[in-house]
Formats: C-alpha cells, sequence, structure tokens
C-alpha cells in the first residue's frame, strides 16, 4: 500500500495514464457489479426487463473490456512500467479479463431469468439463489473496493467469502439434485436455476482472482492457487 | 446510461479514499541510517566490499557501502546521477588513484586479497580488473595496435603468432572479428561508435582479466550498437564477472543477474535482477525505477 | 499560447528590428575586415619598403678593364711559388689599367680618386683568379672586377626618378664613370659575395653567411637544451607534480618568466655564464645558452598546453589495461602532445632567431668578419648584423640592411610555415 504512489511520476503524463486505468477499471467494475446484482434480482423476481438490460449492458462490458487491454498495451509499449507500475498494469489487464467473465456469467443468468419467464417458474431454488447473489454481490463490490484502496485486508475477505460461496453452492446443489430425483418434471426448470447458481459461484471464483490480483499488485506475491490459510500465512510473513 | 453516471460516482468516492492511502514520498525518506536491503553478499564472491567509505577532500562521496560480487555474475549498479555509483566502480580497480583528493577506506578484496594494501601494485591490479569507459576510446593506433597493446606491455606473448593469436580471439569473442578482419591495420577510430567500443571491450578482454568493468558503455551507442553489446556482455559472464554502471534501467533489466540500487552515496537494495523490477524491497529503490524522482 | 493577433504583433516587431539587427551584424564584421586590413596593409608596406630598398643587393655593379697581368707588375719572380703568387700586388696592376683607361687624369688626389673606381677588395678576386689558372700571367686581357659602394650605388640609381644618388662625388668622377658606362664596361652582376662573405667594413664586401652561420650554430643550441629540458618540465608538471602552493609558485613564476624582456636574459647569461663561469664573450655557445633560458618558459607553456589537450579518455584506457604512468605518458600522451609541442618549440625558435637584446649583452654584437665555424667561434647572428649595419654610416649600407631583413623574414616564413605543416602533418584526430 504504502509504495504505490501513482500520482509522483516525474511524468504527469504517465500519472495521467496511470489513473486513468484505475478509473476506466472501476467504472467497468461498477458496470458488472449493476450487471450482477440485476441478473440474481431478474431471475428471483421473473423481471424479464431487467433481464434485458442485464443483456444489453454486456455489450457495453465487452467494448470497455477491449479499451481498457488497448490502453494497458499502450502504456506498456510507451512507459515501460517497472515494478508497483508494472504489476499495476499487469493487474488492471488481467482485472479487466475476470470482469470481463463475470459479465459474461451475468448474462448467462439474466439468460436463464428469460428461459424461466418462458417455462413458468421453478418450484424450488430461489432462496439459495437470493442468499448466494447477495455473497457475491458482495464480494464484487469488496474486490473492487479492496483495488480500489489497494487494500490487502479487504481481498483476504473476498477469498474468504469465496470459501463461503462454494460451501453453500455445494449444499444447494445437492438439494437441488435431490429435489429433481423426486420430481424428474421439474428437472428442466431445475436445471435453469442450476444453471444460474453455477454462473453465481463463477462469478465469486472471478471475484476472488480480482483479490488475488490486487494482492499481487500491492504485495508482488503471488497467492493463486493456493489456500486461504496458506495466503494469510503468507501476507502475514511478508 | 443511469448505471453508468452511478458508478462513475461510485468511483469517483472510491478515488478519493487513495488519497489517505499515499504516505511517505521518497524525497522524505530518512537517510541516515540506511541499511542496505536484499542480497548484496555472495557464496561465491569474486569481489568483496565491506565498509567502503570514499570522500572527495572534505566530501563523502560514498557511506559504508557493503557488496559481494560473485563469480561469473553480471551485476548492473543504478541509481541517479551522483549516487556514487561509478566512484563506486572506479574504486575496484583503483582508477581513482589519479584523483589526488580523493580518498577511499574501507575493505576491498578481489579473492581474498586486499586491493588498497599500500604494497599492491596497481598495474597487475588492472590487468586483472579491466575497464571499459562510457565513451569509446581507442587508442589512435590501428585496430590490431589497440588489441595488442595491453598483451605487448604486459609481456604476455614472446613471438608475433602468438600475439596474433590473442588479437584474433580476443576480436571474435567482441564480436568484432568478422567486420574487421580485413582492416586489422586501419585506424581504430575510424571504426562507428559501437564498433570502437567493441574495440575498447576486445582491447580489454585481450589481457585476459577476470572482472571486467563497465562504466556505461552504452551510453554514447545507438540502440543495435547498444543491443550487440549487451548481448556481448551476456556471452562474456561465461568467462568472466561483469560489473556495469548504467543509466539505463532496462539495459540493467536485460543484463544483469542482480542489480545494485545507490542513491546519495549509499547502497540501498541489492537483489536478484528479477525482484528489482518487479517488486523492490525498498521504497526509494521502487521510486527510482518507476521514474517518481530522478 | 499567445492569440493569433498577439502573433501578429509579435512577427512585426521581429520584422521591424530585423533591419537594424543586420546592420549591426554587417558593422560588426566590417570592424573585423577593417582590422585585418589595416594589418595587411602595415605588412604591404612593410613589405614593399624593405624589398623596395633591399632588391639590389642582390646584385652589384662590375667594371671592366683591361689588365696586363705581366709577372713584373706583380712582383713575381718565380711563378712556382705560391707564396708570392698570394702575397703579389695585384691592386698596383689594377691602378695601372685604371691610369692606363684615363690616361687624362693627373696629379695625386684625382689619381687617388681614380683609384677608388675598383672595390679595395678587387685585388683577391684576381688573385684567385690566377690561382686558379696560373697561365693566365703575363697576358693582358679584359677583365670584370667589383667596383666600389659609391660606384655601385651610384651606377644603380642611375636610372631611378630621383636621379642619381651622387653623394661624395665631385664632377670628374662622375665622369670618369659616366665614360666607363657609355662604353659599356659597366653591368650588374649576381652578388655572390653577400651570401658567402663575411662582415666587412666596405659594403660591397659585406655578407651575411657569417651571421647566418652564428644564427644558426645558437639556435642550434638553443634547440638541443630547450626542447628535450622543456617537454621534461611540462611532462613533470603536469604528470607528476602534486597540486599544491609550491607548483602553483612555479607555475606563475613560468608564466611570468614568459614575459620577462629578453635583455633581462642577457644580463643573466653576462652574469652567470660569462662572469662567473668565464666563458668567451660573443659565442654561439653562450648565446644558445642564454637564449634557452629565453625560450624555455614559450616551451613549457605550449608543452603543458599540448599536453594538457590530450584527451583524459586515452590516459584512462591505458591505465584500464594496467599501462604504468611512464607507459601512458610514453605511449600514448606524448605522441599525441607532440604536434602541439613542436609547434611551440618552433615558434620559440622563431623568436630566438629574430632575438636581439640579449645577445648584445653577451658580446655577439662585436664587429667579426670570418664565418664562425663551429658554436665555439665568435660570431654575430642576423638581428644583430641587421643592428651593426643599419647604423653604418655608408649609404651602400642601406641596401645590404634590407636585404639582411629579408633574408631573415625569409627564414622565420620557413620556420612558422614548417611549424604550420609539422601540426598539420602529425596531428591525428581521436
Amino acid at each position: 500500500m504504502d509504495k504505490l504512489n501513482l500520482d509522483q511520476h516525474i511524468s504527469q503524463q504517465f500519472n495521467a495514464d496511470l489513473e486513468d486505468l484505475k478509473t476506466q477499471l472501476l467504472e467497468m467494475g461498477g458496470l458488472v457489479e449493476q450487471q450482477t446484482i440485476n441478473a440474481v434480482n431478474a431471475i428471483t423476481t421473473a423481471d424479464s426487463d431487467l433481464a434485458e438490460r442485464v443483456i444489453i449492458t454486456e455489450e457495453e462490458v465487452d467494448h470497455r473490456e477491449m479499451k481498457l487491454d488497448e490502453n494497458c498495451t499502450m502504456v506498456l509499449a510507451r512507459r515501460q512500467p517497472a515494478a508497483s507500475d508494472l504489476r499495476m498494469v499487469l493487474a488492471v489487464a488481467k482485472i479487466t479479463r475476470d470482469l470481463e467473465r463475470m459479465g459474461d456469467e451475468a448474462h448467462k443468468i439474466a439468460k436463464m431469468s428469460m428461459h424461466l419467464t418462458e417455462d413458468g417458474e421453478a418450484p424450488r431454488g430461489y432462496v439459495e439463489l437470493r442468499h448466494i447473489g447477495s455473497i457475491v454481490h458482495q464480494m464484487v463490490i469488496t474486490s473492487l473496493d479492496s483495488f480500489a484502496r489497494f487494500d490487502v485486508d479487504l481481498a483476504v475477505k473476498v477469498a474468504q467469502e469465496d470459501k463461503k460461496v462454494d460451501q453453500e453452492y455445494k449444499s444447494a446443489m445437492r438439494e437441488l439434485i435431490t429435489y429433481m430425483m423426486e420430481d424428474p418434471r421439474s428437472i428442466s426448470r431445475v436445471m435453469n436455476i442450476i444453471w444460474a447458481l453455477r454462473a453465481l459461484e463463477r462469478i465469486g471464483d472471478h471475484a476472488r482472482n480480482i483479490a488475488e490480483h490486487v494482492i499481487y499488485l500491492v504485495k508482488g506475491l503471488d497467492v493463486r492457487h493456493i489456500s486461504v490459510k496458506e495466503m494469510e500465512r503468507q501476507l502475514q510473513q511478508n | 446510461m443511469e448505471a453508468i453516471a452511478e458508478n462513475t460516482a461510485k468511483v469517483d468516492n472510491m478515488i478519493d479514499t487513495k488519497k489517505d492511502v499515499q504516505n511517505n514520498s521518497p524525497e522524505s525518506a530518512d537517510l541516515s541510517n540506511l541499511e542496505t536491503v536484499g542480497i548484496p553478499f555472495s557464496d561465491n564472491a569474486k569481489m568483496s566490499m565491506r565498509d567502503v567509505d570514499v570522500f572527495y577532500g572534505d566530501k563523502q562521496a560514498i557511506h559504508g557501502v557493503g557488496l559481494d560480487i560473485g563469480q561469473n555474475e553480471v551485476l548492473a549498479m543504478i541509481g541517479p546521477s551522483g549516487c556514487g555509483k561509478s566512484t563506486f566502480l572506479r574504486c575496484l580497480n583503483r582508477m581513482n588513484d589519479t584523483i589526488d583528493i580523493c580518498k577511499v577506506t574501507g575493505s576491498l578484496q578481489l579473492e581474498g586479497q586486499d586491493i588498497y594494501d599500500p604494497k599492491l601494485d596497481v598495474v597487475p591490479l588492472r590487468a586483472r580488473v579491466g575497464m571499459v569507459f562510457q565513451k569509446p576510446n581507442p587508442f589512435p593506433k590501428s585496430i590490431y595496435d589497440n588489441v595488442a597493446y595491453g598483451p605487448r606491455i604486459h609481456g604476455l606473448v614472446s613471438r608475433r603468432a602468438e600475439l596474433d593469436e590473442i588479437v584474433e580471439t580476443s576480436l571474435q569473442r567482441a564480436g568484432l572479428w568478422n567486420e574487421v578482419k580485413d582492416r586489422l591495420h586501419a585506424p581504430g577510430t575510424g571504426l562507428s561508435g559501437g564498433q570502437q567500443q567493441r574495440l575498447c571491450i576486445a582491447r580489454t578482454i585481450a589481457v585476459s582479466p577476470e572482472v571486467i568493468l563497465m562504466d556505461e558503455p552504452c551510453s554514447a551507442l545507438d540502440p543495435i550498437a547498444t543491443a550487440k553489446i549487451e548481448e556481448l556482455i551476456a556471452e562474456l559472464s561465461e568467462n568472466f564477472t561483469i560489473a556495469i554502471v548504467t543509466h539505463s534501467m532496462q539495459q540493467a533489466a536485460r543484463v544483469s543477474n542482480r542489480t545494485a540500487y545507490f542513491h546519495l552515496g549509499k547502497l540501498v537494495e541489492v537483489n536478484e535482477t528479477e525482484k528489482v523490477f518487479t517488486n523492490p524491497d525498498h521504497s526509494l529503490t521502487e521510486a527510482y525505477i518507476t521514474g517518481r524522482f530522478g | 499560447m499567445a492569440s493569433a493577433p498577439e502573433n501578429q504583433k509579435t512577427i512585426e516587431l521581429v520584422n521591424q528590428n530585423l533591419a537594424k539587427r543586420y546592420r549591426a551584424e554587417k558593422r560588426f564584421r566590417a570592424y573585423g575586415i577593417a582590422s585585418i586590413g589595416f594589418g595587411l596593409l602595415c605588412l604591404l608596406f612593410l613589405f614593399t619598403d624593405i624589398i623596395g630598398k633591399g632588391h639590389t643587393a642582390f646584385l652589384t655593379t662590375y667594371v671592366k678593364l683591361n689588365v696586363e697581368l705581366s709577372t713584373d707588375a706583380l712582383d713575381i719572380y718565380d711563378v712556382n711559388d705560391p707564396q708570392q703568387i698570394a702575397g703579389a700586388d695585384y691592386q698596383g696592376v689594377l691602378k695601372k689599367a685604371l691610369r692606363e683607361r684615363f690616361p687624362e687624369v693627373t696629379g695625386r688626389r684625382d689619381k687617388r680618386a681614380l683609384y677608388g673606381i675598383v672595390s679595395s677588395g678587387a685585388g683577391f678576386e684576381i688573385r684567385t683568379l690566377i690561382e686558379q689558372q696560373p697561365e693566365l700571367l703575363n697576358t693582358t686581357l679584359d677583365l670584370w672586377v667589383l667596383a666600389d659602394d659609391d660606384y655601385d650605388t651610384y651606377y644603380k640609381s642611375r636610372s631611378s626618378d630621383e636621379g642619381a644618388y651622387t653623394g661624395r662625388f665631385n664632377e670628374k668622377q662622375i665622369s670618369w664613370i659616366e665614360t666607363l658606362i657609355a662604353d659599356g664596361a659597366v653591368e650588374k652582376r649576381l652578388n655572390t659575395t653577400f651570401f658567402n662573405a663575411g662582415d666587412s667594413r666596405e659594403p660591397e664586401q659585406a655578407g651575411i653567411r657569417g651571421a647566418i652561420m652564428g644564427s644558426l650554430f645558437t639556435l642550434l643550441v638553443t634547440l638541443a637544451l630547450s626542447f628535450p629540458i622543456g617537454v621534461a618540465s611540462a611532462v613533470y608538471l603536469e604528470e607528476y607534480a602534486k597540486k599544491n602552493k609550491f607548483t602553483d609558485f612555479i607555475e606563475v613564476n613560468i608564466n611570468n618568466l614568459a614575459a620577462v624582456p629578453s635583455i633581462i636574459f642577457g644580463l643573466l647569461g653576462l652574469a652567470i655564464f660569462i662572469n662567473f663561469f668565464e666563458m668567451p664573450r660573443s659565442i654561439p655557445l653562450v648565446g644558445g645558452f642564454v637564449l634557452t633560458l629565453m625560450t624555455l618558459p614559450t616551451i613549457i607553456i605550449s608543452s603543458r598546453a599540448a599536453i594538457k589537450a590530450v584527451p583524459p579518455s586515452i590516459r584512462e584506457a591505458a591505465m584500464g589495461i594496467g599501462a604504468s604512468k611512464m607507459q601512458v605518458i610514453l605511449h600514448h600522451v606524448l605522441p599525441l602532445a607532440m604536434p602541439g609541442m613542436l609547434t611551440g618549440a618552433i615558434i620559440g625558435m622563431a623568436q630566438a632567431l629574430g632575438e636581439t637584446a640579449p645577445l648584445l649583452m653577451i658580446g655577439m654584437v662585436a664587429f667579426i668578419v670570418d664565418v664562425p665555424g663551429s658554436i665555439s667561434d665568435p660570431s654575430t647572428v642576423l638581428p644583430v648584423q641587421i643592428f651593426l649595419w643599419s647604423d653604418s654610416p655608408e649609404r651602400a649600407f642601406v641596401e645590404k640592411t634590407s636585404a639582411a631583413i629579408m633574408v631573415l623574414l625569409g627564414f622565420l616564413i620557413i620556420m612558422n610555415t614548417l611549424a604550420v605543416w609539422l601540426r598539420k602533418r602529425l596531428e591525428r584526430r581521436w
């Protein structure tokens, strides 16, 4: 945290370039976060207009991803950033990718919501969907916050939440599968819910990825593919 | 879209919080009891310096530097102008002896031998620790004589054929042989800047030194000549230990195994080059290599 | 950014001032041209004056006389005795020839004036002739003999705009020479005496060979001493001496010495070499010592400048591969500094060649007739010779003086050209 003084370069333009990256990324993050919550609301309230909006927003997200990629490439080519600046640009590029994936997942949820409106309401799963949806939405917000403030503690919290989401997802799965076995007629509708849950869980994973990129950005530590405990241990050591 | 407007406002809020986050600026850092961070020492040290102080008259240019240069290592020294990196480099083969007011204290050893021992003769020392300078400085003699000069004055060869061989191998190792083999007796000053610098490197390696010191060897060269010299440095590191001072951080990143960062006469950080350029330990290093002050 | 109308204004202002600026620049250049023009004009004046006065000295007047070389008249009894040939009365036969040429002249005074037509040195020419061709004895033949300086001057000035210079002549003398001229018995020939003889009281017999040789020996001594000493001092001061009060003191003194009037060096030489070491006066060796003292500061200063101009990168390069101090100096510094040092030395030599004052003090101003053969023979030098001749009352010495100046200038031009050529030749870029 103490090292990321993005506005203290000798080159004012460099400051502006990096600041620009950050702002654009946070704007894109805001869009994706909105998409996530809208998608969950669309499915739980069977609001097809909302679902429509999520699908339309997806295009904007894709467009922003391309724009951010271009800007990252520009900074890399023109400034040859090193150390924290280099990590910043790399993190932005990776987070952009994760955000775009999250957008895709939200898009999927919105599609499931449309299917459900056509096929009729699913008999079960809305409670789980709402519950996991709110946790994941909070994770997305937290991960974006951790990036905005370069806050490692918030990032660690996201990783912890992700573990929780995984557990919740597993138990919801178990329940829905049991239900489908009992009532095979509802399988197609419940499957829609399962797809939506799966997408939410993926969004959570991407939020965790974002948190990991933030940790790399701030601490220079690569904490991917390790348990949350190991992550906390390494961070304490550092 | 209203969502975007809403988010932008949110983002602005987030950015505002950043102001609380930034604290110490590099200029305000306290240097008085700075200790070198990273890995300044090596198990396999070729040259080993401890508590080196250098004074120019009353002014202290180097403050208590402790550093090892490992066998066959390429060590890059970076830092802002006047940070003492060149001064330190020139201590390593006593080129500072020519400056009357320059005084060096501390322990500087080449394979355990004190190089500032008053009984030690600088002539053999400089044969063991060669130097390549910032500006290509071939002698106003032929290419052949430039390379042959060192072996001649040190009496390394007795026959002309041996000398021819040394000249040829040195020029080959410096990657210059193919360009000059047909005009060995043309003046060395007639070569291009990059060729001249490679000629100077050939001249240095002709006396088979153990360590080669390079003082900003590419600062007067164009990018292609620079790339050739950098390639050469990589090849030379198989046989020689190399310490290079450079103003180009990219160059340090490209050629070196370890990078040492000097600041106001102090050695701030020494680390694996990769580490220094992705995640340096010291905030001063960070500030310098990311261009936050110069 | 200034807005468009403001820009317009700036350009207008610039244009307004432009004419003024150009004028100032032209004026500035004109000052330079004027200065150079003035210098060239002075030089031109000097050269025309000297060459105008001096060019005649390279020719000298000869008179044709019908001389009877009888052994009786020459008082030679034995033709095989070289001593008799050497001691024969050649002037006598010339006088006889003149009497026969102008039989109307009577009276002692007139006769003596008549004998004055030929130079008192003309007899030696006939002696040389007889020594080479003894078979001419006892023959009568037409001989061209050297005319006296007064007649020489008269003859040379006859055709000039101001009319003939008659000087101390009376009408009889003018009529004699006019008769001879009318007979075609007077002509100008190349003046070999001027280049082959030493000094003489008689202008027509005076030459600058002695002075040239004196200058040559003096300069040889000076060069042999001042160049090595100067270079060695410069090398020590530049390369070895520590920078402290003492070396500063030496430096100030060297610079001062370069500006000391040269006559002081003459006094110094007089005190040290002649009074203390009791060396003989008037010899090129002592002259060389004195001029060495005088040129040393110049050579040291120019050598130091040349050494300083050797780029430090070359020194560092040599030291970087382990050359010792002496190797750095001998292999790199001196070869690179050599053109500058040689130029300095030559300019110092040119200065020494033109120096008069210090040599006056050590007696090189003496009247010396013999051409010196070594550095220990008494001699004089070119500038001193010029000084001596310019002081002589005879009219004919005027042209000799100018001619000697021309010779001196010639040597100076040669030396300075050599300096430029050497610099161009030896200078290497690095």
